[in-house]
């Protein structure tokens, strides 16, 4: 048995568990969990990954930030760049990288610009977003926003920031989007995937402490529930010494 | 044979009044302005608080990719009418005045993206008439850019994108460290996207925390991050990019940040005299730096943001 959990917590170590070995990945900015996530990996299974795309190579933060853009997150890096850099960058692709937003819809699409009204009328106006091309250069993305409400998973997003599978494999191919876009969903109730067939948000597995039940009345779109929905794997004792040891040692991911 | 007395080479340092006057009658030609530095680091915020008190008005902001603080505050003192900046936030919270002025209409904020932004300051800074851009896909920011078109790709004849130069009238920028003549050298991690700024503007003006003497450039040629054939005025102001950080000298005022945020969601609900006394007590009453820094609780209260700052 391992001890108690928080729910970013458990979210840090399912992203952790997905990104590999040799990989270049990097969070933007608002990047808690995604950072966590990068640097447990790189303490437990993938000490040869590459932390780069954002204007630095391998940060060494002295403890766990907010955002990745960010001098002390940075703590020692091993190399720098620019924005010149990153134009290249958002061209070639990473391997994975991470976003959420205002709204996620059942299709994974992103809205960060508005809720409601229209972009120059908005009822409320969002912050927008710097990078939009990591989610379709990168080989693939994961979503992960820290509230799980039906207020901002929503059937279809008001405006499309970042592109997920759009409105399914058609619409995807004909924008032109032909990597793996979203790969899985995880926020702190549960793990979501896509249905391979129709690119169609589903409900994979539930967080201890959280029911099926629950994660679908918090959720505005149909999660697709057939039958008995399987437990997260919670992190190990090994996952959350690591964690707590040597990458979250002011406790962020348990406020 | 009588020597001619050697010609003196200008000083290019500027008062922080001077610098504004400066900026705010070129932005008069033409209101297009960018700023140096990304979210809460590096920010030139020193100039941009000088510009608003000079009284500069119907500016079109562009940043490197995100912005926050700053922006808000031109916003909310009313000299901003569109921007051009793809990401708009505080981070932690969302821009309150930003957000009031758009959803009112005051203001009119443009859909966009780095590579848009980024590629269009390389198309300026080259001298080339566009900057193809090959990474746009299923966004509807694409239906809004106003600053892309779609080309046919000359070689492979595919669907691309090319965006136009950005060419800023006045660029501020925020550095460590200059010498006279305004070769900047900056000291933090990241240098954000100023060396294309500094390249793409009419105008640049840089806010340093200290000008050093000659020497430390002249040995140490390599450090210079924007040469001063870029710069057109430097102005020494100690703590110039605060609240924002100016690393590895001092970190982010959060604390004030979050207490400007504070009022200006009071005024999004109708109460806007605190965020008119934050104006009047930050921008408009200060007549230099040193007023600004007291106005702040003083150069013994912003030391505190040292030890953030520097990595162990």
């Amino acid at each position: 048995m391992s001890a108690a959990f928080s729910p970013l917590e458990q979210m840090v170590v399912v992203l952790a568990r997905d990104l590999a070995d040799g990989e270049l990945g990097a969070a933007g900015a608002a990047a808690l969990v995604p950072m966590a996530a990068i640097a447990l990996a790189r303490e437990l299974h993938a000490p040869n990954m590459t932390v780069g795309g954002e204007m630095f190579f391998n940060p060494e933060p002295g403890h766990l930030y907010p955002s990745m853009l960010d001098d002390r997150a940075l703590g020692r890096c091993e190399a720098a760049e620019t924005f010149i850099e990153l134009f290249g960058h958002s061209h070639h692709g990473l391997d994975f990288f991470f976003h959420s937003g205002l709204q996620h819809d059942a299709y994974g699409n992103i809205n960060l610009h508005h809720v409601g009204g229209t972009l120059h009328a908005p009822k409320m106006r969002g912050p927008g977003a710097a990078n939009l091309s990591y989610c379709h250069t990168s080989t693939r993305f994961y979503i992960c926003p820290t509230v799980h409400t039906a207020r901002n998973f929503v059937e279809k997003v008001d405006f499309i920031t970042i592109p997920g599978h759009l409105s399914g494999p058609e619409a995807k191919r004909a924008a032109g989007l032909t990597k793996e876009g979203p790969r899985f969903v995880v926020t702190p109730r549960a793990v979501m995937d896509f249905d391979p067939a129709t690119l169609r948000m589903r409900l994979k597995s539930v967080h201890a402490g959280h029911t099926a039940e629950e994660v679908q009345r918090h959720t505005g779109f149909d999660l697709g529930i057939r039958g008995d929905v399987p437990q997260t794997p919670a992190p190990t004792e090994e996952e959350l010494t690591v964690l707590r040891e040597r990458v979250d040692k002011t406790g962020t991911l348990r406020i | 044979m009588e020597r001619k007395k050697k010609p003196t080479r200008h000083s290019k340092v500027t008062s922080l009044g001077d610098a504004a006057i400066l900026a705010r009658n070129a932005l008069r030609e033409r209101p297009e302005i960018c700023l140096g530095g990304l979210f809460k680091q590096g920010r030139p915020v020193a100039l941009v608080r000088a510009l608003l008190a000079a009284g500069a008005k119907d500016l079109h902001v562009y940043s490197s990719p995100g912005a926050g603080y700053d922006i808000d505050l031109m916003i909310a003192a009313g000299a901003v009418e569109q921007v051009f900046i793809p990401g708009v936030t505080l981070e932690n919270r969302l821009c309150p005045n930003f957000r009031s002025a758009v959803e009112s209409g005051q203001v009119t904020a443009h859909a966009l993206d780095a590579l848009t932004v980024v590629g269009g300051l390389m198309a300026s800074a080259h001298g080339v008439p566009f900057q193809p851009i090959d990474a746009l896909r299923g966004s509807d920011v694409l239906k809004h850019n106003p600053l892309i078109r779609e080309i046919d790709c000359p070689f492979s004849g595919r669907r691309i994108h090319a965006v136009g130069p950005i060419r800023p009238r006045v660029t501020f920028l925020h550095a460590q460290e200059a010498d006279r003549w305004g070769n900047l050298r900056y000291l933090s991690t990241m240098v954000y996207a100023d060396q294309l700024m500094a390249r793409a503007s009419d105008m640049v003006i840089a806010s340093v925390d200290r000008i050093v003497p000659d020497d430390v450039i002249l040995d140490d040629p390599s450090r210079v991050t924007v040469p001063a054939h870029y710069i057109d005025a430097v102005v020494e102001v100690p703590y110039g990019a605060h609240p924002t950080a100016s690393f590895p000298g001092y970190a982010m005022d959060e604390e004030h940040i979050d207490a400007y945020a504070d009022l200006g969601d009071a005024a999004r609900t109708g109460d806007r005299a605190g965020l008119d006394a934050y104006i009047a007590r930050h921008v408009t009453a200060p007549t230099s730096q040193e007023d600004y820094i007291k106005a702040v609780g003083g150069a013994d209260n912003l030391a505190r943001l040292k030890p953030e700052a520097r990595t162990e």
